[in-house]
This record gives structure tokens, sequence and C-alpha cells, in this order.
């Protein structure tokens, strides 16, 4: 190992002619690793899109070259309306998000808010249940005929005109915030949990008051992170379409998601719904380009090898004020699904409502005892979340490493390729898995990996976005330190990088994970006899319309999700830069 | 052997649905007469080492599963790989495969007519006319006159509504009911471009009465979801109190206790049917037929009824709640009608309806 070359000429892109062999006796074994890493996002990002956009010119039965594809896909005033839509509700449900999510995680991380572990926890219940119950939920509370809010404040006013109508744009966008705020919350929370507290102090010291300092030096500092999540809510909305199917086609909005499925009904057109969403990767080219103008030309590193630590800032009587909007967002995002939940799950049949003859434990016991598939979809569920998130993760922290230190040419070309499978649309995702993946040479249709390797790249994305705003925050500094000692590149990044990432790095698991366990799109078109998952199950149910079955199938889900959390947490340990007498 | 065989099923059933399941055990006990001709097949693709791989979307996974089992018990040493998703999914399947040249299906079951006219068409299917197909209503038989493609499940599409809500006797008894102005803000559909069900229900309504329907139908507001189950959920919901959804669905919500009924419309109850067909070039083609006669047999139907999906026998009771379709009026477009009229109806209903 080298001792006396600095690392990022000797890992820096090969220079040709007479210097090579020199500078191939400095290469370290970490550099093919990273053409490895190379080698893997081509496989699991390139080869799939790749694929999908062969599709997108080819004739339907012929398989001949074609442009008429992309004539069909955005030939008509409706299709373009469609994207328009998406891109509106796209930004209002991101704006919602942040709004509802910068304070809680500002809260939750640095102030003395009371409730912060309880603030914590629901914000992931609201991310774990299942969006469609989510959706069912507000129809129950705001349907314009029999939400139970306009039957209250008929009963209270006697006026017959409804107060709260869910089937409109902005309740579509607000339902959708709901559940995509968790994003922005858990993003911008990992990046406060790594802000010491001495340039508030500083900020302080010259007489700034706690808002002040929080608005001008605290949430700046966190801004890649938030804006991470922003892009990421924004993009997630765009390529959603369960919450857009049951309350925007009642509301008659049409979505770009919506309008790709009737590409799929008789007489289906993948290829023209291949064409439909290939110019969706502009829009992540495009906000990928945003993101570096935002960001470019300051400073958000917070860790440098000084050292730091964090006191928990006092609010006083304002704490209050912020728990009151914890539990305002906790009980809209969490309530809602749960009233759904809980009354259809515990209910023999939950169109009577609450009533106590009506009571029953049968659906959870049919589900854990008397359903075929269930356990089995129970446990490939976790397994294939688990094993995707870790991929997803390592993958991503190893290649936003790479970009952020310069470690190889073209770093915002990889950083594009870790993106791009975002905004794609699961069910058109799909099409190009299994054609790079399911038929020869590789023949993995009905094998967990399949699925593994479909879902890591699906949420990779989340994955890069968590881990390269978290670089962003690291200064090489400390890891020169390690290298000066004789330590290699990837003791640098095992003893220091990953350990000051951790909790961001657990916040991304987590999200991965979770995501993994909703994913249904892709999931749909991929699963095997024996690697069917819950998704696909509460699809299935849904579209039998056993809705107790489906609720009681969404409780055990949040139920075993929480539980791994919980362990989660636990392992990672405590908060290293909480001083211990501040708590 | 079968003795622990039935102890294993028996099992099953108490922890499921005991109530529903029991009596359809009891009848299982009698195996279908298998004829010369299934025998045939049967101990060919033994002999052979057949096994059938089925693309299905007729029926939920559960129930494409138990028909699965049921087929490997009948016939030990031929095996059925069930491969359940939607009918577009099956399809895209399908044709990546015969894009790649892949064999993967060997019987293939899609909801959606079209996909058996464009596959014919394509030269992609083996003609078998399944000896069985003598047991099925005889209005069922012959929907392709060259025998490539046969019924082996069928739907409904009538009236439901909320009986919360909805007194028996207010309920509408006609499609045109639903034209009432006390029914405003009050009616549920899906929507043609999302569901064949739909699809095929608007067609039929057209070719009835014209499209004025649907423009007097807007005057009532109608709630659009996507999928035909949707108006079930919203009946549930009790956000909306009349719908025109799927019999299956409905009945076996209202099976467990929900607030549903339906009626039979006096215009005729809309009958969707869904082919199966063996796909040309199988390498099981002994499996594949003994597999649609299986699809065709009592057995088969039995199950089917249990979980609640339409059968095309009428030997065999349906589930609780439906009506014999042999005494029920019904309707239903040619397969032409329906091919060319679904990409026309749903033009006009986004001009109709907005969306």
């Amino acid at each position: 190992m080298s001792t006396t070359v600095a690392p990022k000429v000797a890992a820096g892109p090969v220079a040709p002619s007479g210097g090579l062999l020199r500078r191939l006796r400095y290469l370290e074994p970490a550099t093919l690793l990273w053409l490895l890493l190379v080698g893997a996002l081509f496989f699991l990002v390139v080869w799939p899109v790749a694929e999908l956009l062969i599709t997108s010119f080819q004739a339907r039965r012929t398989g001949e070259f074609t442009l008429s594809n992309y004539a069909a896909a955005y030939g008509r005033q409706r299709y373009v309306d469609a994207l328009l839509n998406s891109l509106a509700l796209g930004a209002l449900a991101a704006a919602i998000s942040a709004v509802m999510a910068v304070p809680m995680a500002w809260a939750c991380s640095r102030t003395n808010m009371p409730g912060r572990g309880f603030a914590w926890l629901t914000v992931l219940a609201a991310f774990i249940i299942p969006p469609y119950l989510g959706a069912i939920g507000w129809i129950l509370l705001a349907g314009p005929n029999s939400g139970w809010i306009n039957q209250t404040w008929s009963l209270l006013t006697g006026s017959e005109a409804s107060l709260v109508n869910v089937y409109t744009f902005w309740g579509l966008a607000l339902v959708i915030a709901l559940n995509s705020y968790p994003f922005i919350f858990i993003f911008t929370k990992s990046a406060l949990d790594l802000i010491s507290s001495e340039m508030e102090d500083a900020a302080n010291i010259l007489g700034a008051g706690t808002w002040t300092t929080t608005l001008k030096v605290t949430l700046p500092l966190v801004w890649p992170m938030m804006l991470a999540g922003i892009i990421l809510v924004f993009l997630e909305t765009i390529a959603l379409f369960g919450t857009p199917a049951i309350i925007g086609i009642p509301a008659r909005i049409n979505v770009v998601t919506t309008q790709l499925w009737q590409f799929f009904e008789a007489p289906v057109r993948a290829e023209v719904a291949a064409a439909y969403a290939m110019p969706l990767l502009l829009i992540t080219a495009a906000l990928i380009g945003l993101q570096k103008l935002l960001l470019s030309r300051k400073g958000y590193v917070s860790q440098t090898g000084k050292g730091g630590e964090r006191r928990v800032i006092n609010l006083g009587p304002w704490r209050w004020v912020l728990f009151g909007w914890c539990v305002v967002v906790c009980v809209l995002s969490v309530v809602a699904p749960m009233i759904a939940l809980v009354q259809a799950s515990f209910s023999r049949a939950w169109g009577r409502g609450f009533s106590l003859d009506n009571l029953t434990l049968a659906n959870y016991e049919f589900l854990l005892f008397g359903h075929d598939a269930a356990r089995g979809a129970i446990v490939n569920t976790f397994v294939f979340s688990a094993a995707s998130a870790t991929l997803a993760m390592a993958l991503a922290l190893a290649i936003a490493y790479v970009v952020r230190r310069n470690l190889l040419p073209f770093g915002t070309a990889l950083a594009f390729l870790c993106m791009a499978p975002f905004v794609i649309p699961g069910i058109v995702m799909a099409i190009g898995f299994y054609a790079a993946y399911a038929g020869p040479p590789l023949l993995l249709y009905g094998t967990a990996t399949l699925m593994i390797l479909a879902f890591t790249t699906r949420f990779l994305p989340i994955a890069y976005a968590n881990g390269a705003a978290g670089m962003q925050m690291i200064h090489p500094e400390m890891e020169e330190a390690v290298r000066i000692l004789g330590g290699g590149r990837l003791t640098a990044i095992r003893s220091v990088v990953a350990p000051l990432l951790k909790k961001a790095l657990l916040g991304g698991w987590l999200l991965v994970f979770i995501l993994a366990t909703r994913e249904l799109s892709a999931a749909i078109f991929l699963i095997g006899p024996h690697t069917r998952t819950i998704s696909v199950l509460l699809y299935d149910l849904s579209e039998e319309g056993n809705f107790e079955v489906l609720s009681a199938l969404g409780g055990i889900l949040l139920v075993i999700t929480l539980v791994f959390v919980g362990i989660g947490m636990r392992l990672i340990g405590r908060d290293f830069m909480l001083r211990r007498s501040s708590e | 052997m079968s003795e622990n065989g039935h102890i294993g099923r028996r099992g099953f059933a108490m922890l499921g649905m005991a109530a529903l399941a029991a009596p359809a055990i009891a009848r299982a006990r009698q195996p279908d007469e298998i004829t010369e001709h299934q025998r045939k097949l049967y101990e060919a693709a033994r002999a052979r080492n057949e096994q059938a791989t089925w693309y299905v979307a007729h029926y939920n996974s559960e129930t494409a599963e138990a028909l699965g089992r049921a087929f490997d018990e009948a016939f030990p040493g031929v095996k059925a790989n069930v491969v359940r998703t939607t009918a577009q999914v099956a399809f895209q399947r399908l044709s990546q495969d015969l894009r790649a040249r892949v064999q993967n299906c060997d019987v293939f079951s899609s909801t959606d007519v079209g996909h058996y006219i464009r596959l014919k068409e394509d030269g992609r299917f083996e003609k078998y006319v399944p000896e069985n197909i003598q047991h099925v209503i005889p209005s069922l038989r012959d929907i392709d006159k060259d025998g490539y493609y046969h019924t082996t499940s069928i739907g409904t599409v009538l009236i439901n509504f909320n009986t919360n809500r909805v007194s028996r006797e207010e309920a509408p008894v006609k499609w045109t009911d639903l034209l009432d102005p006390k029914w405003e803000n009050r009616v549920t559909v899906g929507h043609p471009a999302f569901s064949g069900y739909v699809g095929t229900w608007v067609v039929t309504m057209r070719k009835l009465y014209g499209w004025d329907f649907f423009k007097r139908l807007e005057r009532n507001r109608p709630q659009i979801g996507r999928s035909i189950n949707d108006t079930v959920t919203m009946l549930n919901a009790g956000e909306r109190w009349v719908g025109a959804g799927p019999g299956a669905t409905t009945l076996r919500s209202a099976s467990r206790g929900n607030p549903l009924a339906v009626n039979y419309p006096e215009d005729g109850t809309v009958l969707m049917i869904s082919p199966t067909a063996i796909m040309k070039g199988t390498r099981n083609p002994n499996a594949a037929r003994l597999f649609v006669e299986f699809l065709l047999s009592k057995r088969s139907c039995e199950i089917q009824a249990e979980n609640f999906s339409e059968i095309v026998r009428s030997d065999v009771p349906s589930f609780p709640g439906a009506r014999d379709l042999a005494t029920v009026k019904i309707i239903r477009p040619t397969d032409e009608e329906i091919e060319r009229g679904i990409p026309e109806v749903r033009e006009l209903w986004r001009d109709t309806f907005g969306v």
C-alpha cells in the first residue's frame, strides 16, 4: 500500500504514454472496486433501461424499427396535459411535504420538544401503511357524500353543502403529501443529526436569536439533504399510481401514470408506454442539473476533523407549539389510514361500520393460519426488502463516494444513472427488467434474485440521494488522516465515512426497506409462484373486494416493519454527538 | 395416501372459511369420471414427464393455485405450473416470450377476448376442441368457430347497491333506472379505459340505448372509479348508493355481511367471457390438453364456485346469492363489437365525462 503519494493522484484517471507503468504501480486495489461498481451500475440500470429504449422504437408485432410509438404517445393534447398535471401535482405535493416535514425534523433532531420519539415513530408508521389504505381512509373522512367530517359539519351547521372534498386537485396533492413527507423528514433529520452546535454558537455570540440562527445557519446547512428529499417526493409523485387512481380518476384528473395504465389495457401497447415514459428521464436529468446549480459554489461541509458536539435547543413554551404541529401532521397522516385499517381489519363486514357484533379477529387468524400464500408472502417481502435495501445502500454509498471524491471521470453521469430509475413508473420499468433478467442468458424468472435485483434498481435513487447528500457534509480531511497514517481507501471508508454517516445511512436503509415492502407495479410483473409479496397479495385482495382481510394484512405489515425498525434503531445506538449531560 | 390428503384438505378448510368450504370438500370426494380420451392424455403426459405452464388472469391467486393443486391431485405425476397475473401483464409477458422465442407458456387464460383475436391471427394457437365442452352451458360454446379458444370462465356486470341506503323496492331494476334524477351524486361506475368489464358494459349500453345513455348518466354526476371492483368499495364506504358492478365481487363481499345486494337487470345482465387456448409449439401438448379438459371439469367448477367465480357449467351449483344464468336475461356483444367498440367508447367517454 502506498504511503507516499496523495490519494487523488493515485486513483485518478490513468494517464496515457510512458507514465502508465509508473502509475500502475500506485494503483490501489480499491480502484478495481470502483470499476466493478460501474459494472454493477450498468448491469442494474443501463441494461434494463436500454431494453426499454429499444422497446420504445419497436413495432408491436414485428419488432421492426419505428418512431410511431413516440408519435402515438405524444401526438395528443390529452397525453401532454396528463404530463403537465403530473408536474403540477409533483410540485404541489413536494411543497406541502416540505412544509409538514422540515419543522418536525428540526424539532425532533435539535430541540427539547416533548414526544420526539413518538413523532419519529408516527412518521415511519405513516410511511409503512399501504397508500391504498390511506386513500380509502381519506374517502371515509372527507368523501363529499358520506365523509365523517362532512357529516359532522352538516350536523353542526345544518348546512347541506359539504365542507371538504377529497376528490379535488388539492385533496389529491394533500393525500399524496401525507404519504410522502417522511422522505423529507428522514433526509432532513439525518442531516441535522450531523451538524454540531459550533456554528450556531457563533451566530448566537454575534447576537442572533434561536430563530434567526435556525433560519440563517442551521437550515441552510442541511439544504442539500432537504433538496434531495424534495426532489424525491417530486419524482415519486410523478411515478405514483395508487393514489391518483383511487382519488384522481373520480376527481377527473388524469396524470402520467393513470394515462400509462391505459396503454396496458386492450389492445396492450407496451411499446407506446415505453415511449411515453422515456422522456420522463429528461425530468430527472433536469432536476439533477438544477440540484447542481442550487448547491454550487457553496460549502455544506459540517463534518470536519475538529470534533464537535451538539446541544439540545431549549425552546421554552414554543416547544408546545411545535409539538402541536407534529400532532396535527401525525393525526392527518396516521389517523386517516388507521381509521380505515382498524375499522375494516377487525370487522366481519366493513360496510356495516362500528358495532360490537361486527368485531372479529378472524381476518388476522385467517391470514396467519388459514391462508395458503400469506405467510410465504410475508417472509418473501421482508427478505427481498432487507436484501435490496442493503444492496442499494452499499452500492449507493460507494458510488456517492466515488462521485464526491472525483475518483473516476464522468461523475455526473454516474449520478444520473443512479437517479434515473426513479422517475420511470414501475410498470414500465418492469418491462425492462423482464427483458433483461427473466429470459436467457440469465433465466432468473421466478427467482428471488430477480425480485431483489429489480427492487435494488427501483430504489437505488433513494439510497443514492441519501448517500450523496450525506457525503457532501463530510470533509475529506479525516480520510486523509487515515491515509497519512497508512490506511487504504477502504479502511478510510470503513472506519471513518461509514461510522460518521451511520445515522443517515440507517435513514436511507429504512426508506428503501419500507418502499420495497410497498412496491407493487414492478413486482406484479415479475413475481413467480414462489416469489409472491405482500403488496401483490394486497392488490389481489383489493381486486376481489376483500377489504377486511386486506386491512388485516396492512396491519400485520405495519407491526412487523415497526419491530424491524425498533431493532435497527437499537443496533445503531445512541446519538454520538449529543452530550450526555443535556439529555 | 388418499386418507392423508383428506386430512390435509380438511384441516385447511377448518382454518379457512369453514362454513363455505365444508360442503365443497364433501363434493370433492366424488371425482369426475375420467374418460378414455383423458386417460390417454394422462398416460401420454406422464410417460413424457410433461408439465403444463398456465398463464392465467381469470382468477385471483388463491383460486388459480387451488385449481393447480387440484389438477396435480387428480393427475399425479403431471404438474400444472400456475403463473397468475393480471390480463395485461400476462399478455405483455407472453409477447416478450414470443419475441425472445422462449416457450414458457403452454396454456393461456386471459380475460381479454381481444388477446385471442390477435394471437389467433398471428397463428400462435394450437387448435384443440376439448371433449368437456359438451358440458358447458350451450350459449358459451363455440366462441371461436375454428376451435382455437374456448370459454373456461365467465363474469357478469349487473346493478349493485348499498342496502343501508337503498331498499330492495327502491333499487334500480333495469339499466335505464340509473338515469333517474333521484340518483344524482349517488351512482358509481368504473372506467372503460382501465377495465375490460366496464368497457364491455359501455359497449353494450351504447348498443342498447345509444350514446345518449351516457350523456344522461352524466347529468347524475356518477363517480368514476378505475376497476369495476371500485364500485364495491364505494358502495361499502357509503360514498355512493347504486352502481354498475361485478356480480362475483359484490356477492363475495355481501356474503361476509356487507350491506350489498345485486339486481340482475331486466334489460339484460352483461356477460363477460374469458377464454383459454393452447399455445402453438408447446412441448407439453398432452399435459396442456389434459389441463384444458380439467378446467372444464366438475371439480374445477366446484373450486371456482367456492371462490366466488362464476362457472361455465350448470350442473354445479354457483356461489350464494348468484342466480342460475340460464334463468336470467343475458346480453353480450359479439367479440368483434367489443374489439372495435372499446376504443371508440373510450374516446366518447372522455368527451362526455372529461376523464
